[in-house]
């Protein structure tokens, strides 16, 4: 009887409860049905962007973006390819082509990118590559009525794919779509061209000697674009970026050297430095003096210059204008 | 053979020895006694400069301070009071240091007649079984011995001992004792050793010297020091009738035992 | 029982010179790239005779890559080693060593200020680095020691290797700043912090080899008085140590040697700590036996680490720092706990 008078009473609680939760999610849901009614007038207003990021985020704006923070350089420069310079508030650190985005303020990014200094900018989108940020940084940032957006390309295909994305995002899909066109063509271009059967052998330079020796192995831009010229990178077993010993280099002979080393202005340039190394002068590309130094990033980042600096190497290798 | 002549020594505002005069000649043992905070050991470690002092001290009228450390070494000795060990040395590689001041710079070995001085050294001092021990596997008085084997190694001409027995067994005591008395016996040797043990000091020492408050308050002839009068004085207590009361007990349960026997 | 001369004898000398030896010729064999031992032996033969030599890759790759880094990481190993034992002595400590007592990070600031002030000696190309190196090392251990003193005069405790950690965290923020400052050029120099014995030359060597005889040699002629001090500084100065002279010594020949090591090599940690400490449980405590010991482990454990460093992950090179690290943390734990327990 007492356990039944029990249950009893615990009906009698239960059901404001579940009323309440019942009130409480309908609430919630028109709330929802009236964001989504929002978007569709913005939709029907001709206006309303909406795209899925390279992580498969869904992020919708009213409009194309006027205020762009961009942390990472290849973004930059796909901003300043398709037209959409001028809408760059913000650059992260290491943004530095072409030279006009040296007069935009510059935030820290990588590791140290600072929330504060991102959000007193006031942008509306923030372009960055693969989550660098916490999940709760990335919350206080669309708090702050900031959408992340992340491009994150991996290889050439990855880098159409950004250029569409923020094409999209700026309203200049016709742009993008140009931009695409023109690297497609030169890729494709080059790749008629090439008369190389695949034997001739490519080493790239990522840090010179002096600091370490680290090579771009597969899975990088650089080994994606040697095989288009139909060349193959002595490391190609190795995966990504990695540090090699001094010894294979001189071991698998290269015919040709790509170094990406900065030259500061003082002391033996990249390729003078290579060309002093004791034992690497049996090397094939020393002994022919073939280096090419790409001073500024053309291969190393997932921007527009991919183009410029396939024609470059392919310019260096078969010695013709490439396009 | 030691004079010492206004002696201070402060720490700030501190005064731990306030114009201390006496001297030393060979064949003393001078005791150092008076109760806790006299300045007995600062100044013995004034003496052998590793304190810094007012006041002058000359061994054999020379200013000890104008004295390179090896001179100085083989002048003058010092057994300090605790010794505490990290790495595992052998009780010879110990003894061997006290030769340092002997052997000259750029020598590399040690040659043999170093070896009979280091072996006489540990014979005097019973250690010759501890040649090769290691150090951390010696007890408290083992180890002192060692470290009195390498001032004998050492052979200065002057001995300056910091209560070396403090906290040591009734055993060690006698064991470090005797062989200083024993080294004392050779010409043109002295000691100065701080003691807290007054028996200890009056069995062993020639003269005494008696501190209180960083000043001497008698000095000589060790009887004449220790006098009834002087001691109640210093540590304010009836010294000789808490002696004479302990010595009693032990002698009246003596004569009980050998009574019943 | 009998009193022995406490320094080495002839066939342990022998004993400890055929190890280092054979160690030598084994990382010279055992390469990224496989040449067979009988073309080894050859190219060596040949270059050392000063016969001509077939053009081969196995030439450059020995002579001009392998060899000369072997004995660069061999000599960086003896002097670190060395180093590790004097300090250890002189401290009376287990635990002291240019990295725990962050000496090799000062003597780093002193490249990373030479590089990023292009502070340079015309006609010695590295000398600006390596003279600022050792400078800022023996200002770093001057420092530590100096504040280690005010709060412990025995030195005996672990309140010094805090201070060292301390001062190392300090030295590594203010590297920040100057590498921040310096802009582009310098960001560089971080690769090289991790130590990088890749493109070590025989002019490298050289220097090392010059250093390590000179400030080594300084060294091991004190190994009685760092025996002295070694059981404690009261005893040295009693002996009749000059304990001001000797300490001054010491420490500017370990300064000077670690400066020339991390200006070449970058900071290798742990290995100053991780030999003196095996070969201690070898030879003993005795200075006379344990440097010239010590000297000729660490270049052996160096070469091996380096060893494992250049093969391990093929044609992925490791840094050499991780290796000593790896081994190093462990050992320093089990130091620390063993020192614990005595007491």
């Amino acid at each position: 009887m007492k356990q039944l008078k029990q249950l009893k009473q615990l009906k009698h609680a239960g059901i404001p409860a579940i009323l309440m939760a019942l009130i409480m999610l309908l609430t919630a849901i028109s709330g929802c049905s009236k964001a989504n009614d929002g978007a569709a007038t913005t939709i029907k207003s001709k206006t309303a962007v909406t795209v899925t990021d390279m992580t498969g985020r869904k992020i919708i704006l009213d409009g194309p973006a006027a205020r762009v923070v961009a942390l990472t350089p290849s973004d930059c420069e796909i901003l300043y390819a398709i037209g959409a310079g001028g809408t760059i508030v913000g650059r992260g650190e290491y943004c530095d082509y072409p030279a006009e985005v040296m007069n935009v303020p510059s935030v820290q990014s990588g590791a140290n990118t600072n929330i504060e200094q991102i959000i007193a900018l006031k942008p509306q989108i923030l372009l960055m590559s693969t989550m660098a940020q916490t999940d709760e940084q990335v919350a206080a940032l669309e708090k702050a009525g900031i959408k992340v957006v992340v491009s994150d390309a991996q290889d050439v295909a990855g880098v159409y794919t950004a250029i569409e994305l923020i094409g999209t995002l700026m309203g200049r899909q016709q742009e993008a779509a140009a931009l695409t066109e023109s690297m497609k063509n030169t890729f494709k271009t080059l790749s008629a061209k090439v008369k190389g059967d695949g034997t001739k052998t490519v080493y790239f330079e990522v840090s010179p000697l002096q600091y370490e020796l680290w090579t771009a192995g597969s899975g990088t831009f650089m080994n994606e674009i040697a095989g288009m010229l139909k060349l193959s990178n002595i490391f190609g077993d190795v995966s990504a970026w990695g540090k090699i010993t001094e010894e294979q280099v001189i071991e698998r002979d290269p015919d040709y050297i790509v170094t990406i080393a900065m030259y500061f202005g003082e002391g033996p340039k990249p390729e003078e430095e290579i060309l002093s190394r004791t034992g690497w002068k049996n090397i094939t590309a020393v002994k022919n003096g073939d280096i090419l130094n790409l001073q500024n990033n053309e291969l190393s980042r997932p921007g527009p210059r991919l183009a410029d600096g396939a024609n470059m190497l392919y310019e260096f290798v078969y010695g013709e204008t490439g396009n | 053979m030691l004079t010492v002549e206004n002696l201070t020594v402060r720490y700030g505002d501190l005064t731990i020895v306030d114009r201390v005069s006496f001297t030393v000649e060979a064949g003393e043992w001078l005791m150092i006694v008076g109760p806790n905070g006299a300045g007995k050991t600062t100044v013995i470690h004034a003496i052998a400069q590793s304190a810094p002092y007012t006041g002058s001290v000359r061994f054999a009228e020379r200013d000890i301070r104008h004295c390179r450390p090896r001179e100085l070494a083989r002048n003058i000795g010092v057994l300090a009071q605790n010794h505490y060990m990290g790495y595992a040395f052998t009780v010879e590689e110990v003894v061997r240091l006290g030769r340092y001041a002997y052997t000259p710079r750029f020598l590399w070995g040690s040659a043999d007649t170093e070896s009979d001085k280091i072996q006489l050294a540990l014979k005097k001092t019973g250690m010759e079984p501890f040649l090769k021990h290691s150090v951390l596997t010696l007890s408290g008085g083992e180890l002192q011995r060692t470290f009195l084997a390498q001032l004998f190694a050492q052979d200065p001409r002057l001995l300056l001992l910091d209560e070396p027995t403090n906290h040591l067994d009734l055993i060690y005591q006698k064991q470090t004792f005797e062989p200083i008395r024993e080294w004392l016996k050779e010409t043109g040797r002295a000691v100065i050793s701080v003691v807290h043990d007054l028996s200890l000091a009056r069995a062993y020492g020639t003269h005494a010297l008696l501190m209180d408050r960083g000043q001497i308050t008698a000095m000589g002839k060790t009887a004449e020091v220790m006098s009834p009068k002087n001691l109640n004085k210093v540590y304010d207590m009836d010294v000789y009738g808490w002696m004479r009361d302990i010595y009693s007990r032990w002698e009246s349960e003596q004569d009980h035992q050998t009574g019943k026997i | 029982m009998k009193i022995r001369p406490e320094s080495f004898r002839f066939h342990e000398y022998v004993l400890f010179a055929t190890v280092t030896l054979v160690t030598l010729i084994l990382c010279i064999c055992i390469g990224s790239v496989n040449i067979p031992v009988k073309e080894t032996i050859r190219v060596i033969w040949r270059a050392i005779s000063g016969l001509s030599m077939a053009e081969s890759k196995a030439v450059p790759i020995l002579l001009s890559v392998r060899l000369p880094r072997v004995l660069c990481v061999g000599l960086v190993g003896a002097s670190l080693s060395l180093c590790g034992g004097a300090m250890q002595g002189l401290l009376k400590n287990p635990l002291a060593d240019g990295s725990t007592l962050g000496v090799s990070s000062g003597a780093a600031l002193g490249a990373v200020v030479a590089i990023a002030f292009g502070l340079t000696i015309p006609a010695f190309p590295f000398a600006g680095t390596m003279t600022m190196a050792m400078l800022f090392a023996f200002v770093s251990l001057t420092v530590i020691l100096a504040l280690a003193y005010r709060l412990d005069a025995s030195l005996a405790t672990h309140t010094i290797i805090l201070i060292g950690i301390t001062y190392s965290m300090f030295v590594s923020s203010i590297m920040t700043l100057v590498i921040t400052f310096a802009g582009e050029k310098v960001k560089h120099i971080t690769f090289w912090m991790m130590g990088s014995l890749q493109g070590s030359s025989y002019a490298n060597a050289l220097v090392l080899l010059s250093a390590l005889l000179l400030f080594g040699g300084v060294i091991l002629r004190h190994s009685r008085e760092l025996n002295a001090f070694a059981i404690g500084e009261d005893n040295a100065r009693a002996i009749g140590v000059n304990v001001k002279r000797v300490r001054l010594i010491v420490l500017i020949c370990v300064s000077a040697l670690i400066g020339v090591c991390v200006s070449i090599g970058g900071t290798i940690g742990f290995i100053g700590l991780v030999t003196p400490h095996m070969v201690r449980m070898i030879v003993g405590p005795n200075h006379r036996r344990l440097l010239p010991a010590t000297m000729m482990g660490g270049a052996t454990f160096l070469m091996l680490a380096d060893l494992v460093a250049r093969v391990l992950l093929n044609p992925l090179e490791l840094p050499i720092g991780v290796v000593t690290s790896f081994i190093g943390s462990i050992m320093f734990i089990s130091i620390f706990y063993s020192s614990r327990k005595v007491k």
